[in-house]
C-alpha cells in the first residue's frame, strides 16, 4: 500500500482530521522525542515541547506548505524552538551533548530500529565531513538550545559571522548527506 | 547565489523573524532551492540523537491535550473547582448594585472571554520574565436543583482585577408566567444580595452576567429563586437551584 505523504496528511489535519494528526504523530513521535530528550536532557520537558508542537500543528499555527521544504524539517524547526523556549523559561541549563545517559528503546520493532540505524549512520557520516568549527555550530544551535545570539555571545564572534557559519555548516551537511545517501558509503577522507 | 533574503535563513530557523519578515522569507524560501535544501537537511538532525523510547502513556497524554486545546478555548476541565453541596438560603439584607441581563448566547461568549482572559494571565504568569500580572481566580460550580425542580445550571465566578464577575447559566427551566423571573443571589453567612435576574428563552434556557466591584470576597453560597417579580432585594420565591462556593476563591 502506498504510504500517504506527510503533506497530504497535513492537508487533512487542516480539515480537522484527527486520524491524520495521529498518523503524523506516530510517524515522528520517536524521532522528535529522542531529539528533544537530547536537547533538554529531561523527558518531561521533552514531552512538554512535543505537545506544544502538535498543539500548534492542530491549531494551524504557522501553517505548513511544500514551499517551506520537507514537512519533517518544519517539525524539527518547531520542536527546536519549542524546546529553546522551555529551556529559557525554566532557566534550566541544557545538558552537554555527551552527558545524557543513553536510553535504548525497548519496544521498537526491528524494522524501525534498522531504519533509525541507517538514518543515524548517514547523518553521522555527513557530520564528520564538517570542520570542527562547523560541527560546533550545529551542535550549539540544534542540540544545546542556544540561539544564534547566545552563540555569538558565548563564542565572542559577531552575530553575522555566527549566522553565516551556521548556514555554511548546514549547507555542507546537506551536500555530504546527499552524497552519502546517493553513493552509499562516502569516502571519509574526501574533502567536500 | 546568496541574496539579502538568504541571509535571513538562520533567523527563520531560530524563529526570530517578525510576522512581516517571516512572510517575506517564506515567499523567498518557496523560490530558493538552496535555502530549501538547507532547511531540509535540518530534518535529518534528530538522528544524531540516541533513540529514546517514549513511555506507553505519552501518546494518549499528548493527543488528549492537543484535541482538548483545539476544541476548548480555555482549560475548563482542569482549573475550576467543582462543588455540589446544595445550600438553603436564609434571611435577606438590602443593598444596591448594578445588574444587567444578557441573552444566553452573549453570556456564553462572555464566559469564554472571561475564562480566556484568566487563561491568558495564567499562561503569562508561567513566564518568569513576564511583568507582574493581575491576579485572576475562577471557579465553576454545578448548581443543584431543589426537589420538584427539573432544571440544571452552572455558575462561574471570576475574580479579576479587584472585581468579581459572576455568570450563571441554566437550562431545562420551567417557563415563567406574568412578571416572574429567575433571580440569582450570592450569600454570605446566610445574607443574600441579588445578583441579576433572567427569564428563560423559548428553549427554556437562561443566563445572567453580574459584576461586583466591591465586597467581592467571602461569598459562600449561590442560589437561584423563582421570584414573582423583578427587583426584589430579598427573596420571596422558592429556591430552585443552589450550590456552595469557596469563600476563599
Amino acid at each position: 500500500m502506498e504510504k500517504i505523504s506527510d503533506a497530504l496528511l497535513y492537508e487533512r489535519v487542516r480539515g480537522k482530521d484527527k486520524d491524520a494528526l495521529e498518523e503524523l504523530y506516530d510517524r515522528y513521535e520517536k524521532m522528535l522525542f529522542s531529539y528533544l530528550c537530547k536537547m533538554t536532557g529531561d523527558r518531561d520537558l521533552a514531552e512538554e515541547a512535543l505537545q506544544e508542537v502538535f498543539v500548534k500543528v492542530w491549531r494551524g499555527v504557522g501553517s505548513y506548505d511544500e514551499g517551506k521544504g520537507k514537512f519533517v524539517a518544519w517539525l524539527v524547526t518547531m520542536s527546536r524552538n519549542a524546546a529553546v523556549d522551555l529551556i529559557r523559561k525554566q532557566k534550566k541549563p541544557s545538558v552537554p551533548l555527551d552527558e545524557i545517559a543513553e536510553v535504548e528503546s525497548t519496544d521498537s520493532s526491528v524494522e524501525e530500529t534498522a531504519e533509525w540505524q541507517e538514518k543515524s549512520e548517514q547523518i553521522h557520516q555527513a557530520v564528520r565531513h564538517l570542520s570542527e568549527e562547523q560541527q560546533k555550530m550545529v551542535h550549539l544551535f540544534y542540540f544545546k538550545g542556544y540561539t544564534h545570539e547566545t552563540i555569538a555571545e558565548k563564542c565572542g564572534i559577531p552575530l553575522g559571522t555566527v549566522k553565516s557559519r551556521i548556514r555554511l555548516a548546514l549547507k555542507k551537511l546537506k551536500t555530504s548527506l546527499q552524497m552519502v545517501q546517493e553513493g552509499g558509503v562516502l569516502d571519509d577522507k574526501r574533502e567536500l | 547565489m546568496t541574496n539579502v533574503n538568504c541571509d535571513q535563513l538562520i533567523d527563520y530557523l531560530n524563529g526570530t523573524l517578525n510576522e512581516e519578515e517571516q512572510k517575506q522569507f517564506e515567499a523567498h524560501l518557496a523560490e530558493c532551492p538552496e535555502c530549501r535544501d538547507i532547511v531540509d537537511a535540518t530534518g535529518e538532525l534528530p538522528y544524531l540523537a540516541d533513540p529514546v523510547a517514549p513511555d506507553a502513556g505519552m501518546k494518549a497524554r499528548i493527543l488528549d491535550a492537543v484535541f482538548d486545546e483545539g476544541e476548548q478555548q480555555a482549560p475548563l476541565a482542569e482549573e475550576p473547582k467543582k462543588r455540589d453541596r446544595p445550600t438553603p438560603p436564609a434571611t435577606m439584607a438590602k443593598r444596591g448594585f448594578r445588574t444587567s441581563k444578557w441573552t444566553p448566547l452573549v453570556a456564553a461568549a462572555l464566559l469564554v472571554s472571561l475564562l480566556g482572559n484568566a487563561y491568558a494571565f495564567y499562561e503569562l504568569s508561567d513566564q518568569p520574565d513576564a511583568p507582574t500580572t493581575p491576579e485572576v481566580a475562577f471557579e465553576t460550580v454545578d448548581l443543584q436543583a431543589s426537589e420538584a425542580f427539573e432544571g440544571t445550571g452552572t455558575a462561574a465566578l471570576v475574580h479579576e482585577e479587584g472585581a468579581l464577575n459572576l455568570l450563571v447559566q441554566a437550562n431545562q427551566l420551567e417557563p415563567t408566567s406574568g412578571d416572574q423571573v429567575y433571580q440569582v443571589w450570592l450569600l454570605k453567612d446566610g445574607q443574600p444580595i441579588p445578583t441579576g435576574a433572567f427569564t428563560p428563552s423559548q428553549e427554556n434556557e437562561g443566563a445572567v452576567f453580574f459584576s461586583l466591584d466591591e465586597n467581592t470576597e467571602g461569598w459562600d453560597t449561590i442560589a437561584v429563586t423563582l421570584e414573582p417579580n423583578r427587583g426584589n432585594t430579598a427573596p420571596q420565591g422558592e429556591i430552585v437551584l443552589s450550590a456552595a462556593i469557596d469563600p476563599e476563591a
